[in-house]
């Protein structure tokens, strides 16, 4: 009798811890769900309800967000390529010099080290906004505004400008044992293969937490390409989403919510294809931070 | 150590994904870039025969511009380079362009950025020089004198506007009215048949905390019959301004506008203006006090736009009529522009010529008498704005003064009308007085700083 009633003790409370994470899980996932039917609605569908289901589904925010083209100058394809083409450098770009500037600062002892990097890890905290004006009278010096190469946006990340990336590589990487260096060393590596043949592989669920946020955080960058991208052919999605967005005339929500809707797909399929590692990286530097 | 192969390798594809990515992001790029180069070959060579322009707006607008300057292309041979978005953000992009020399030739300005970022002269060309080119005579005096700052025409209005009622009568013959309101009494009898036949939650007009100091401005002008500011300095006493608080004051206590909470509980604030709200979509509060130009985007917003009307302005008081119309955007020619004649012509093209007419109502009804001209024989004016506008213009006998949107007064939230009118709806004044004064430090603060520059 009494184990019978463990197990029905045990499978209530399973029903209602199960419970709670779904209820919870949906109140968490809602607004997505919401956004979603929300592309399917009128304007005044979406001010005066909350439901998700459209009660007169409508494709039109999908067909006008795929055809808009403002008189061949950019559409939302144009848009992606646009978007992809400074994002996928700058991914890389970030990781590698990241990565070096880690290894410095973790692996060798060079006058002013400790100096260097507290004046490093001082800038992790200015915000971008401080940042903005003398950057752009830099590169505005160097003729790079509305560079058709987009250079302000991704030459900067091959001199390890993301401090909050090398930060968190240099933690992970003091938990890595020198060990491991000394024995290369021994079986004849210089530094430079120690970084990529020991390194490297130990660190690349870091490495790929550093390129996942990169991206995220590049494909939804909105005012460097506004200040440094002022040819529409040229228009990264970030800035192809608002061009309609006019708070004068007013404009078709469902265009706009269907519009972000097709743009986060791609970092959604990178999001998910990543996943484990991406998790597994946070975590690990969250321990030894 | 078999985890961190497993995560090496998931590494290694997820590069390898991104890599992807990039090799197809850049050959197709390419192939698009052969597609473009027939269009691009023409417009990227600067220098003689070649401008450069740059506005804000909408889709339409958007549009509208494309068509214009492609009209003005055929016509002259001079390749114009586009820069356009939308407003969010577009002021930090201008500013930055300005003061580092990257801005276009020809720009669509706001009308306080003429003081605001060339109060010196130093950033825009003096449109008189090139009155052989343009045709000045188009433009009524007063909205000229309104362009000239530091001694130069900066700017030429490309239209004005100004804030009138709409009303939706839909909910108005709900109550038993038939008429568009058009004195104050009718405002308050509406209030109370409101009140009395729709219920608590009904009321005829709704307005926000930039609303009710426009709607103020508007009382005491006709009231007292001087304007808001002159010469830089706020006209109006602290008992003046009180008495103005009051009015608005008794505009919510006989149930003619909600309080401010009640519109803040409904999700009215800052962020999200009333044509987004319930209440407004269907047909609760049945009336605006807003620009002319903004006549579309509410009328559009309605679940049931039928009922949608052009009001009357009211007359408050019998000194004067009260209110003022503003310019509402400009174009300018920038110091930096090499050929100062093309883009001379350019501008005579989108506002007196040809390019009028395709431009429309785009960008407000067109200022200069033969824009107008051009724009209605088209077809292309909006026919609510027009009517919107033309009552504007016609009522109104005051002069807008550029510190009065100044983002310490305006902003929402934080700005002082927003204070005032936020604090007082929420009785968090002892009386109007205490609120006037605070509206008055304000004002005359935001002046002061102005005069500094």
């Amino acid at each position: 009798m009494t184990p019978m009633k463990l197990e029905t003790r045990h499978k209530i409370a399973r029903f209602f811890q199960y419970f709670v994470l779904i209820v919870v899980g949906f109140v968490m996932i809602y607004p997505l769900l919401w956004m979603i039917g929300a592309t399917f609605k009128s304007n005044a569908e979406i001010f005066t309800g909350i439901g998700f289901i459209p009660t007169n589904p409508t494709l039109d925010g999908y067909v006008a967000a795929v055809t808009q083209n403002y008189g061949g100058d950019i559409n939302i394809w144009r848009a992606f390529l646009n978007t992809y083409s400074y994002v996928i450098p700058k991914v890389i770009f970030t990781v590698i010099s990241s990565v070096i500037a880690a290894y410095g600062f973790s692996r060798f002892k060079f006058k002013g080290r400790d100096i260097l990097f507290s004046i490093m890890i001082s800038t992790l905290f200015l915000p971008q906004v401080v940042l903005n004006v003398p950057q752009y009278l830099m590169y505005n010096t160097f003729g790079w505004i509305n560079s058709p190469l987009y250079l302000p946006l991704w030459v900067p990340t091959l001199f390890a400008t993301e401090t909050y990336f090398v930060y968190q590589l240099v933690q992970f990487m003091r938990s890595i044992p020198h060990d491991l260096d000394e024995a290369a060393s021994i079986d004849g590596c210089g530094p430079v293969k120690i970084l990529y043949k020991i390194i490297c592989p130990m660190l690349s669920p870091s490495l790929v937490a550093c390129g996942l946020f990169q991206f995220m955080w590049s494909c939804n960058d909105f005012m460097g390409p506004l200040l440094y991208v002022t040819t529409p052919t040229k228009y990264p999605m970030s800035i192809f989403v608002k061009l309609s967005m006019d708070g004068d005339a007013g404009f078709n929500w469902n265009r706009i919510l269907a519009l972000s809707l097709i743009s986060i797909i791609p970092q959604l399929v990178v999001f998910f294809c990543a996943q484990d590692a991406f998790i597994d990286g946070i975590a690990a530097g969250s321990v030894k931070g | 150590m078999k985890k961190a192969i497993a995560l090496a390798l998931a590494g290694v594809m997820s590069v390898g994904l991104l890599a992807g990515c990039g090799s197809t992001g850049n050959s197709s790029s390419a192939s698009t870039g052969t597609d473009a180069a027939t269009g691009e070959t023409s417009t990227t060579s600067s220098g003689a025969g070649s401008l450069s322009i740059s506005w804000w707006g909408g889709d339409s607008r958007h549009t509208a511009y494309q068509n214009a300057l492609a009209a003005f292309t055929e016509e002259t041979g001079i390749q114009v380079d586009t820069h356009y978005g939308a407003w969010s953000g577009w002021e930090d992009q201008t500013s930055a362009a300005l003061y580092s020399g990257n801005a276009e030739d020809v720009m669509q300005v706001n009308w306080n950025w003429l003081s605001q970022y060339s109060g010196d002269g130093s950033k825009f060309v003096d449109l008189n020089e090139y009155s052989d080119i343009i045709d000045l005579s188009q433009f009524p005096q007063s909205t000229l004198d309104a362009c000239t700052v530091a001694g130069k025409l900066q700017a030429l209005p490309v239209s004005m506007t100004g804030r009138i009622f709409y009303w939706n009568m839909n909910t108005f013959k709900e109550a038993g009215i038939e008429e568009v309101p058009s004195t104050l009494d009718d405002l308050y009898a509406a209030g109370e048949a409101f009140k009395t036949k729709l219920g608590d939650d009904y009321y005829p007009l709704a307005m926000g905390e930039y609303d009710r100091m426009l709607l103020m401005t508007f009382y005491l002008e006709s009231t007292y019959g001087k304007p808001w500011v002159e010469d830089n300095t706020l006209q109006y006493t602290v008992e003046e301004i009180a008495t103005g608080i009051d009015f608005i004051q008794s505009l919510e206590d006989n149930h003619v506008i909600p309080s401010l909470q009640t519109m803040n509980a409904a999700g009215i604030d800052g962020n999200n203006s009333i044509d987004k709200s319930e209440q407004w979509i269907n047909g609760m509060y049945a009336g605006i006090f807003e620009w002319d130009s903004s006549a579309t985007k509410y009328k559009g917003s309605l679940a049931d736009p039928s009922g949608f009307t052009v009001g009357n302005e009211i007359k408050f008081g019998d000194k004067a009529n009260g209110g003022f119309s503003k310019v509402s955007m400009g174009l300018a020619i920038t110091e930096t522009c090499q050929d100062k004649e093309a883009a001379a012509q350019l501008i005579n093209f989108l506002l007196n010529g040809d390019g009028a007419g395709i431009m429309g109502s785009e960008c407000g009804i067109p200022n200069s008498a033969s824009g107008l001209a051009a724009a209605e024989a088209a077809g292309a004016v909006d026919e609510l704005v027009l009517e919107a506008n033309t009552k504007v213009m016609q009522f109104v006998d005051f002069q807008l003064d550029p510190t009065y949107e100044s983002n310490d007064l305006k902003a929402n939230p934080g700005g002082v009308y927003t204070d005032v009118f936020g604090g007082y709806s929420y009785g968090e004044y002892t009386d109007s007085t205490e609120a006037a004064t605070d509206l008055y430090d304000g004002v005359t603060e935001a002046l002061e700083d102005a005069a500094k520059g």
